[in-house]
């Protein structure tokens, strides 16, 4: 390849690149959901800037119970501790819970999916057959009967990179169980790319199976990857927030599912303390609505037909 | 025709048999001897007979692959799925049969109303595309559908329950109450107001959704333009083509459904000590009495493998184009 063919290749990469972000954000959902996005992830990142490190029942500076005033902007939860402390902390359990889980469902659903793709014949009857499993059983059901038993096998015990080893049993089968919608579609997208006359150059070229799916394939794929990957985060939000408020979370590291079984139990809704079961909640909203708002924008964008309909 | 049915059935018990095999990997990895789990539930004194008697049931010398697995599926078969941890000497089937009215009471009512108002919410919106309705609607169910349904339950019982006192927070009577059938009727169904609610509204959200996506579809088509040329009126269109056409993809959902309506009905159980499957969920979770929430594991495997069932033939029904 000679000097100038790359410098346009990568011009031509750097206004593809350019057309697309302008696209993106120009999506008034995208901006939404990037800007609250924005603000959460600031919050995971620094809490104990933010607020102070995580209150528990022992330095917890408030009343039981006492509605928000100017001290405690969130009022406060039944043993005294700050919500806006608990929430702010939370944040970074649970955005870092759909996150990994999210990365691990990606993973598995796009080795899965191109696969099959891939290889076709038996392959792809088998792994799809598998696929259909985990397409047909919504991964909370899978989780709730999974995750107990994993946690009586593990022990609560320990911490795995400053996390409880109960949040990362969650995380993995969270993971191994919200891939198979990915699959789905990596799969049919591969089809249509094996069959593509840079697939048979490859080939001709002498390049491996394994070479011709990273370097050629994958990412062809990423469209449709990170539009659905953002959809993934929104359903592993909710799936954590459900477990944990059945009471599967860790309570030494709640996050916001956690918060709201701690104010089920507390019987926060009878005993009128909406700021307690509020915010947690409102949270959960805001960023699994982010992610669904980002994710129909990078779908929009990646896919001119579905643009014509507003 | 045949064939194809053939295949899906197949497909169906192919997905109980993965339940089935999941549940029993899961107990034998659970820490224990599996002889003394089983009878775990058991109301008397364990002896170490019975122990012998529980290891010849379930041939737990004989080898894992096929002898145990094949066992145990025929037990499954045969609706036996063993006692409960938590409620000694009580069998697992006869406990989630008394919880099952509870669920399919507050699941069927939430999922009729929201079918009622989501469906046709979402296709007036999808028909009219860009309007004010259009745009409330469409923002709204986006909100609703990334809300899990409990939070929304809670913040019903705060509203409705605590702050104005119009209706009951949780339960399914009134405690102590004897009142006539009448009243008793009425006061059964101010206890179910909330939580079919909390259930219906997370529903609507969903299918706005597709029924709007689904409408957009069928608008868009070139035999709405030719409906139009032939001079048909709005209404015309709407009811001879538009309607039918949108209908194919939400029946499917609707029925798809059913097994994400029982789960988040789980949670939203839990939030109204509701004494359905999700009431019976929660109290077996807390005290990890895994028969039981195998027990549920399957019926909700079930009820989902039968749902899908249900959608691919109504599917095959409804479209000519799939009959062939």
């Amino acid at each position: 390849m000679s000097e100038s063919t790359v410098q346009s290749l990568s011009r031509g990469r750097t206004r593809a690149l350019k057309n697309f972000l302008r696209q993106f954000l120009g999506h008034g959902g995208a901006q939404l959901g990037l800007l609250c996005l924005v603000l959460f992830l600031v919050m995971a990142a620094v809490p104990n800037i933010l607020v102070g490190p995580l209150q528990t029942a022992i330095n917890a500076t408030g009343d039981f119970l006492a509605s928000p005033s100017s001290q405690h902007l969130l009022g406060t939860d039944e043993v005294g501790r700050d919500v806006l402390n608990l929430v702010v902390h939370g944040a970074r359990i649970s955005l870092t819970i759909a996150l990994l889980a999210t990365v691990i469902s990606l993973i598995v659903g796009t080795t899965v999916g191109m696969t099959a793709g891939y290889f076709g014949r038996w392959v792809d009857d088998w792994l799809m057959r598998l696929t259909d499993f985990f397409f047909v059983m919504p991964s909370f059901v899978l989780a709730l009967v999974i995750t107990p038993v994993v946690l009586e096998v593990m022990g609560r015990g320990g911490e795995i990179l400053g996390f409880r080893p109960s949040l990362f049993v969650i995380i993995v089968v969270i993971g191994m169980t919200s891939w198979a919608f990915v699959a789905r579609i990596v799969r049919s997208q591969t089809l249509s790319l094996r069959e593509r006359t840079f697939i048979d150059r490859a080939r001709v070229a002498g390049s491996s199976n394994l070479s011709i799916m990273v370097r050629h394939i994958l990412p062809n794929l990423v469209p449709q990857i990170a539009a659905n990957g953002a959809l993934v985060v929104a359903g592993a939000i909710y799936v954590e927030t459900s477990l944990s408020f059945l009471g599967l979370g860790d309570p030494l590291q709640p996050s916001w599912g956690t918060l709201l079984s701690l104010a089920q139990s507390a019987g926060a809704a009878s005993a009128g303390a909406w700021w307690y079961l509020g915010a947690p909640g409102l949270c959960v909203l805001t960023v699994s609505l982010s992610f669904v708002l980002i994710g129909n924008a990078l779908d929009d964008t990646f896919n001119p037909r579905r643009r014509v309909i507003p | 025709m045949t064939h194809r049915i053939g295949q899906i059935l197949i497909r169906a018990i192919v997905t109980l048999l993965m339940v089935a095999i999941l549940n029993f990997i899961l107990f034998r990895i659970v820490p224990g001897d599996p002889a003394r789990l089983l009878l775990a539930g058991a109301r008397t004194a364990v002896t170490a007979k019975q122990i012998e008697a529980q290891r010849q049931r379930w041939g737990l010398d004989r080898p894992l692959i096929p002898d145990q697995v094949v066992d145990y599926l025929s037990a499954t078969l045969h609706g036996d799925l063993g006692f409960s941890f938590k409620f000694r000497g009580r069998y697992v089937a006869d406990l989630i049969l008394e919880r099952l009215p509870a669920t399919i009471v507050l699941v069927g009512l939430a999922q009729f109303i929201a079918i009622l108002c989501g469906v046709v919410l979402g296709l007036y919106a999808g028909w009219r595309r860009g309007g004010a309705i259009d745009q409330i609607a469409t923002g709204a169910s986006l909100a609703l559908y990334s809300t899990p349904s409990f939070w929304v339950g809670m913040l019903l019982v705060v509203v409705f329950s605590t702050a104005l006192g119009w209706l009951p927070g949780y339960g399914v009577y009134s405690p102590g109450a004897t009142i006539g059938f009448f009243d008793g009727l009425l006061d059964h169904l101010r206890h179910l107001a909330l939580p079919v609610a909390a259930v219906a509204l997370g529903l609507i959200g969903q299918y706005v959704v597709v029924a709007r996506a689904a409408m957009s579809d069928v608008v868009t088509e070139d035999y709405m333009v030719t409906a139009r040329a032939k001079g048909l009126t709005n209404g015309q269109m709407l009811v001879r083509h538009a309607f039918r056409n949108a209908m194919l993809p939400v029946v499917t959902l609707v029925t798809l459904n059913l097994g994400y309506v029982v789960a988040g009905a789980i949670t939203v159980e839990a939030v109204f000590a509701w004494p359905g499957i999700g009431g019976l969920t929660v109290e077996a979770l807390n005290a990890r009495d895994y028969p039981v929430l195998q027990g549920i594991f399957l019926l909700l495997g079930a009820s989902i493998v039968i749902a899908n069932l249900m959608a691919d033939l109504a599917y095959g029904l409804l479209d000519p184009r799939v009959r062939k």
